[in-house]
């Protein structure tokens, strides 16, 4: 019995330690080939021909090693697939002018993107994020989506000192442990929580309301969202009626609801997953309550949304980082190509990680080099514009981009704050469910 | 025969020296992780293995254990105690746990016990996420000193003692009564083995293990929601493992362990897009064929070879 | 006062319902043969993707789709059956509930991906021209489709019920229940008798999907959720009572819903774990299930 015990640990062992060995040698699938070869920058920038420098030492890599491990499946498949679009499209621009420029190589060296799916699973992130690291040799990372896969990737990130750019998260609490290489050009819940009451105090005052509910989720974001609403509401002097608690999933929300039509409240902040905020929306309608203003951040931030919402769906708004209607130089360029792709303009975390793509790309020209520091310091200083808009980051590693708001309107999104972006103006109160 | 021993002594000793000195020739990150993963599910899979294979009783709460080892370890570590006290504690409290629960809990029978035990995980599962809703994750001052090689090891030593465990807790007359138990309880206590007292020991010594397993986990992870681990898909890895492996065996859920997250990974970097797909098919056809586990592949060879009838009967699951 | 705690009593129910015809058909299929099917979740997403894709591409409206979607889905438990279960039978109860376990785990993982792939992860549901229309009855409102759906399943068990008992293939399959060798030694084809409790088990699965994506949303990934409910809903009910389980599963919906009105909605799945728990404790039968023997 014994021998044979031991028989089989050898085998496992020796089979484990050989898959192990010889499995992640291979090239990865996704290896987006440059459309274009790598054209030699056109006019080679100004040499110093004094410069007795002779030729550099090191020959140029073939591509400049970028990676993520992004939820393609599971629970944030949905998110994932959205940034996925906005990463593989920014990637093929670059590269399709030849790709970025190293000053260090004195040429052009096009991108390529690894990206692997961690099924939403943070532990899996961290595998994945490790064997970029070891085998891709990545000089950054890009993030994947939701929260607590970055918690876990941004960790990883800032072990390996590799600088790391992600969207598609607002939880603030990420940007206060003291992280040095993560970045996100994507606004948090301070400008969220605070932006909204800016938005209601647009509405003439004879009309505007004054009773609030929050439905608040039992997650970290949730209880983020809640205590900052809270508190500008009392400093925007917004009265909070009902402030009820949920687990996410619940597919029953009428009690909440029921109190929130009780209390006569007006304004709806709430901060669903996408299950939760279509059972919520449909069982506001059945039930016969219709807040004249709602945020929803996340659940209606998909095309889907008015799918399977149709008139029930409309006058939400949300929070969602970007629309495709922002009037920002490639913006147009990103939704021919999504519309070639997908059939429609590029969703709303699409954008962002586009961004994320560009941003990185002239971080690395003006770091003139593929060293990770000095690429995470360029990233740092960054001054530019982008589909977003301008950016810039502050110490913590949140961006100063801009926060529209948009709304469902007769089955479409339209932006509609901040004014001079606006695609429709804010469509106020909502009509009620019976009468759409 | 003595001979037989010691040379099967000498090669388990050589297989876990391998394993310590892995590190030193490997340098790589990834490899390392996937191998600290292996071996927690090794720990994961043998623990449950004790109550779930050798005793018969299909516990499905064994997320409670792995979670509440996770929590406490992570919360004591992060808040200042030496590793060694909060993995102890992380470790002792889910076997309270286990005591509590264990008397009323083997009055279920069969799937009762099994859904019993599922819906007592989910308790906790969704208690934690209402209580402690916050990402845990790791701050900067902690990462900057963050190495792979102590959790490793960790993950290696827990390993190591749950499988030792279990073989020296199977091979003493508290697994052979263990075995009677499973086998017909009626009969067992008739000859005066009390059915409870094992199987409530057996509870204990999965729950510690596991607990222990959860602590290393904590020490290990850099960031996650604290009800993570109480997910139900770590006790379904778990017995999945097992099965897959061969179970009431100790090698089976080593093997099945190793090959659930190698395989999967590997598949999960050559195939991308439909690596679950894969994964989900190849695990249907070890079932189908393989009803025995994976083995059941090594017990064929050996008959195909010929000969040694009786240590194959041995190594084929039971149940 | 009273009238919320009546709107959320009548919520409760109608969420209930489908609770319950989804449990039925788990408890159908492991009464019978033991086949522990940890799909029966994903066998139910499947069902609610069906009837999306019929009113989506076809234009049909949800409840008339429903006998498209339940023949789909005969089909697909044959070949499920077939292909993957039918070489189980000849286990010991032990084994069978293992490696059925197994297969089920590994079945749920394939049709979860290839739904991914066919249906994106986006959640998605059915909205008809009637979704919003409400019945009122003394202040409290009853969402038509909802209502519809609570209908159409409380038929649908009961004729379930009646074939069972009155049928000679009923009765076969309620002798399985109760005693699987005595049934073979009645000569009883137990081959067919699983695959017509595997059968129809899988277009219960099917039927609930319907109901939910009419009712709620859908996504790939719901399926493992939807098959702790309907395990739980199970057990409660008591295997062998088909009725029992219906009841069941109005009992979780209500519990969960009285919760989330007194208590919050964190709550309602503590005590309604809770409240199983306590009855698994005090009546392992279930709480409409005959006593073992």
């Amino acid at each position: 019995m014994r021998g044979k015990v031991s028989m089989v640990i050898a085998v496992v062992l020796v089979l484990s330690t050989l898959l192990a060995a010889c499995g992640p040698k291979a090239t990865p699938t996704p290896v987006p080939q440059p459309t274009t070869p790598p054209a030699q920058p056109t006019t080679p920038p100004a040499q110093p021909t004094t410069a007795p420098t002779t030729a550099p030492a090191k020959p140029a890599p073939e591509f400049i090693e970028i990676g993520a491990s992004i939820p393609l499946t599971g629970k944030y498949g949905s998110l994932g697939s959205q940034v996925k679009a906005g990463y593989d499209i920014a990637v093929e621009h670059i590269n399709a002018a030849g790709g970025v420029y190293v000053k260090e190589y004195d040429k052009k060296i096009p991108l390529r993107l690894t990206v692997y799916d961690d099924e939403s699973d943070p532990t899996k992130a961290v595998s994945k994020m490790e064997t970029l690291f070891a085998e891709q040799k990545v000089v950054a990372y890009l993030g994947g989506a939701a929260s607590d896969m970055h918690a876990a990737t941004t960790a990883i990130a800032e072990k390996n000192k590799v600088p790391y750019l992600g969207v598609s998260f607002a939880l603030y609490q990420i940007h206060q442990q003291g992280y040095k290489y993560l970045f996100s050009p994507f606004p948090k819940s301070p400008a969220q929580t605070r932006d909204v009451f800016e938005v209601l105090n647009t509405i003439p005052a004879d009309q505007r309301p004054k009773k609030i509910a929050i439905f608040q989720e039992k997650t970290d974001w949730g209880v983020e969202l809640g205590k900052m609403w809270t508190e500008n509401a009392a400093k925007y002097g917004y009265d909070i009626v009902v402030h009820e608690e949920y687990t996410p999933r619940s597919t029953d929300f009428s009690a909440m609801i029921l109190k929130a039509k009780a209390a006569g409240a007006e304004v709806l902040l709430t901060v669903p997953a996408p299950p939760d905020g279509l059972a919520m929306q449909k069982q506001m309608a059945e039930l016969g309550w219709t807040p004249k203003f709602t945020l929803m951040i996340r659940a209606p931030e998909n095309v889907s949304w008015t799918e399977t919402l149709g008139k029930v769906g409309d006058y939400v708004t949300m929070f969602a980082g970007w629309h495709h209607g922002e009037k920002f130089p490639g913006v147009d360029k990103l939704n021919a190509d999504h519309q070639a792709k997908f059939g429609r303009p590029a969703d709303l975390l699409t954008g962002p990680a586009y961004a994320c793509v560009q941003i990185l790309a002239d971080a690395i020209e003006r770091a003139g080099t593929l060293d990770r520091d000095a690429i995470r310091d360029a990233i740092a200083a960054t001054n530019m514009m982008t589909v977003i808009g301008p950016v810039t980051f502050n110490p913590d590693g949140t961006g100063n981009v801009l926060n529209p708001l948009s709304q469902w309107i007769n089955g479409k999104l339209e932006l509609v704050w901040p004014p001079e972006h606006a695609t429709a103006p804010l469509a106020y109160p909502a009509v009620p469910f019976d009468q759409r | 025969m003595r001979a037989k021993r010691l040379a099967a002594l000498a090669f388990v000793v050589l297989v876990i020296a391998a394993l310590a000195v892995l590190p030193l020739f490997v340098k790589k990150d990834n490899i390392i992780n996937l191998a600290s993963l292996a071996l927690l599910y090794v720990a994961l899979a043998s623990s449950w293995n004790i109550l779930g294979g050798y005793a018969g009783q299909t516990n499905l709460g064994h997320a409670a254990f792995f979670g509440l080892g996770t929590l406490l370890t992570r919360f004591l570590w992060l808040g200042g105690w030496p590793l060694w006290a909060a993995l102890l504690v992380g470790a002792v409290v889910p076997v309270i746990l286990a005591l509590i629960i264990g008397a009323p809990a083997f009055r279920l029978k069969g799937a009762y016990f099994a859904i019993g035990t599922l819906a007592l995980a989910q308790v906790l599962n969704v208690t934690v996420a209402n209580r402690w809703p916050m990402i845990t994750s790791l701050p900067a001052r902690y990462l900057a000193t963050y190495r792979l090689m102590p959790r490793y090891y960790l993950f290696l030593a827990v390993a190591v003692l749950t499988v030792g465990v279990a073989y020296f807790l199977v091979k003493s007359r508290l697994g052979l009564g263990l075995m009677a138990v499973r086998e017909e309880e009626d009969a067992a206590e008739s000859l005066g083995v009390s059915g409870l007292r094992h199987k409530l020991l057996a509870f204990g010594v999965s729950a510690f293990l596991a607990g222990l397993a959860g602590g290393a986990f904590a020490f290990y992870h850099v960031g996650y929601y604290p009800q993570f681990p109480f997910s139900p898909a770590w006790t379904f890895d778990a017995v999945m493992a097992t099965y897959i492996g061969g179970t009431g065996t100790i090698v089976g859920p080593i093997i099945g362990a190793v090959f659930y997250v190698i395989v999967k990974e590997l598949l999960a970097l050559k195939v991308v897009e439909a690596h679950l797909i894969i994964f989900g098919i190849l695990f249907i056809l070890v079932v189908l064929f393989l009803p025995g586990g994976l083995l059941e592949v090594w017990s064929k060879i050996r008959s195909a070879l010929g000969g040694r009838a009786k240590s194959r009967k041995a190594a084929l699951p039971a149940g | 006062m009273l009238a919320p705690i009546a709107q959320n009593l009548a919520f409760g129910i109608l969420v209930g319902g489908l609770y319950g015809i989804a449990a039925v058909g788990l408890s159908l299929v492991f009464g019978v043969t033991r086949f522990l099917n940890v799909s029966h979740g994903e066998l139910l997403m499947l069902g609610g993707y069906a009837g999306f894709w019929l009113y989506t591409l076809y234009h049909v409206d949800p409840f008339v789709g429903l006998p498209i979607v339940v023949l789909l889905m005969v089909v697909l438990g044959v070949i499920l059956y077939k292909l993957l279960f039918a070489g189980m039978v000849k286990y010991p109860e032990e084994t069978k509930v293992k490696n059925t376990l197994l297969v089920g785990f590994g079945l749920g993982l394939v049709l979860q991906n290839v739904a991914l792939r066919l249906w994106t992860a986006d959640d998605r549901g059915i909205t008809t021209t009637y979704s919003s229309q409400v019945i009122s009855l003394v202040g409290v409102r009853f969402p038509l489709v909802r209502v519809a759906s609570f209908v159409i399943a409380l038929v649908v068990l009961f004729a379930l019920h009646q074939f069972l008992q009155r049928t000679y293939t009923g009765k076969a399959i309620r002798a399985t229940v109760q005693d699987w060798e005595a049934a073979t030694l009645m000569a009883i084809d137990v081959q067919k008798v699983y695959l017509l409790a595997f059968v129809l088990g899988t277009a219960l699965a099917g039927m609930a999907g319907a109901l939910v994506s009419v009712g709620y949303s859908i996504q790939p990934n719901m399926g493992l959720e939807w098959t702790l409910i309907t395990l739980i809903v199970m057990v409660l009910g008591g295997l062998g009572s088909i009725m029992g389980t219906f009841v069941a599963g109005i009992i979780l919906g209500v519990a969960q819903s009285l919760t989330s009105f007194w208590l919050g909605g964190a709550y309602r799945d503590i005590v309604a774990l809770v409240l199983f728990l306590l009855v698994l404790i005090l009546r392992p039968q279930g709480l409409f299930g005959a006593k073992e023997g």
